[in-house]
């Protein structure tokens, strides 16, 4: 992790808060995506080729979720934007298996996180429930005005959290080459697989799954003729 | 249509206030407020009535939310009897949550990060990252725009008017894209992250993505991908650290 300048960490912390936002509140523009996310991470941090590293594994990841409805699924965006962070300036066979360990961890507490702000706006309602019933349209929006900024209080806290682990990892955590490679291979090998699962449970057993096969094919003579 | 844009804009925020019981309810009614408006002036008991039913229980994709929204705010000006107004929110849940699953989450999205990412690793860069925010919100704010409006002008006719639209064709052709494109994407990516570790490593990383997908086939839910990404880390940090 390169040192990080004050105003770096503000943007950086700004940015996790937007995509944070953007997952479910507003304005789900995917910027979310670990894949944007983590590539404008590793700008903002110095380093774009890290945070699209980061960003393009964790995308393989978030490529087997499916965002429906009250299923719990993890927060990328911010996790993409820390795992960025660390990675940042450190070479990416090194330092990619430990800042993608990280960014799964957040990823999982965000995921954690978003589900307490969804019982608050519960609560918040319940609060409100004679307003709502007299059809106030004054409760509605602040209802809804409130729900964004417990979001986007969680993507700040999250980002915030994510950046000051990032930190602590970089300059406690000191791992052997053999180590930080197998870490960075096991990160990918991970990765394939969460992707491959949820490529073939989409897909079924019709016209999708003969079109994934080809886009395998394809992608195969791809990589090889590269 | 009064109101429309302000609505329109509102549904970019229609999760705002999602939650275990109304779900997209009251980011619905916040949403609805604008085209609402006029109904005030005209009738005020009615309105009150209205803003109340929109703000209750609702659930789909928020891309697709816009034709609820349109049709029961017209409902709402035709004066049709409150009772059938919930029950045509009810009923569009299900309909409007499956298709715009389906299109969006499970179709458009995986097409155009596979499409993206094999971009980005053939060297596109920032213009990879630009074209799949660019195209995905082209076609989710037309796609908004003109739920909005078929809504209105539907009104309870809505069912018929998506039966007869262009969202069932355009589930069926987006699925076969996502998969070429997700599957596209694997190789180009697997290739990108292992070229240069040399014949171990590459059949190390093969082995750990095939033993992950089998695992987490077998065992469903309870072993996620992550938590098998994070269990095949921590046992690797503990067995060097153990000396192996």
């Amino acid at each position: 992790m390169t040192a990080l300048a004050p105003e770096a960490v503000l943007l950086l912390l700004i940015w996790g808060t937007l995509v944070a936002l953007d997952l479910v509140s507003v304005p789900q523009a995917m910027i979310s995506r670990p894949l944007v996310a983590g590539t404008v991470a590793g700008w903002l941090a110095g380093d774009t080729e890290a945070g699209l590293r980061v960003g393009a594994l964790l995308e393989l990841f978030a490529l087997d979720v499916l965002p429906i409805g009250a299923v719990r699924y993890p927060d990328y965006g911010p996790a993409a934007v820390a795992g960025a962070a660390l990675a940042a300036g450190a070479p990416w066979e090194l330092g990619l298996g430990l800042s993608v360990g990280l960014a799964l961890v957040l990823a999982v507490l965000g995921g954690w996180s978003l589900k307490q702000v969804r019982r608050w706006n519960a609560r918040a309602i319940q609060r409100r429930t004679a307003a709502l019933a007299a059809g106030e349209s004054g409760a509605i929006r602040l209802l809804q005005y409130g729900g964004i900024a417990r979001d986007a209080a969680r993507g700040a806290l999250l980002t915030g959290l994510g950046l000051l682990a990032a930190w602590a990892v970089a300059r406690g955590v000191q791992l052997d080459r053999q180590t930080a490679v197998g870490l960075t291979l096991v990160a990918i090998g991970t990765a394939l697989a969460a992707a491959a699962s949820g490529a073939v449970r989409s897909a079924g057993r019709g016209a999708r799954l003969r079109w994934l096969a080809a886009g395998v094919a394809a992608g195969t003579l791809l990589a090889v003729l590269r | 249509m009064n109101g429309g844009w302000r609505a329109l804009l509102r549904l970019l925020a229609v999760q705002g206030t999602w939650n275990y019981e109304r779900m997209l309810g009251v980011g619905m009614g916040y949403a609805a407020e604008p085209l609402l408006e006029d109904l005030k002036t005209v009738d005020p008991v009615r309105h009150g009535e209205a803003v109340v039913r929109s703000a209750e229980f609702f659930n789909c994709n928020p891309n697709l939310a816009g034709l609820a929204l349109g049709a029961t705010a017209r409902a709402e000006y035709e004066a049709v009897p409150g009772p059938q107004i919930a029950r045509l929110r009810t009923a569009l849940c299900s309909p409007l949550g499956a298709l715009g699953d389906e299109l969006f989450w499970a179709g458009l999205v995986p097409a155009l990060v596979g499409l993206a990412l094999v971009a980005a690793v053939l060297g596109a860069g920032w213009w990879a990252i630009l074209g799949l925010l660019v195209v995905y919100n082209l076609v989710r704010l037309a796609t908004a725009l003109w739920a909005l409006r078929t809504g209105f002008d539907a009104g309870m006719r809505v069912g018929s008017a998506i039966g007869a639209s262009w969202i069932p064709r355009a589930v069926e052709r987006v699925g076969p894209v996502a998969g070429a494109a997700v599957g596209l994407a694997l190789p180009v990516l697997a290739g990108w992250y292992l070229r240069g570790f040399g014949a171990v490593g590459i059949i190390g990383a093969l082995a750990v993505a095939a033993v992950g997908a089998a695992v987490t086939r077998w065992f469903g839910p309870s072993l996620t991908s992550v938590r098998f990404a994070l269990l095949a880390m921590g046992l690797l940090v503990f067995f060097r650290w153990m000396g192996l």
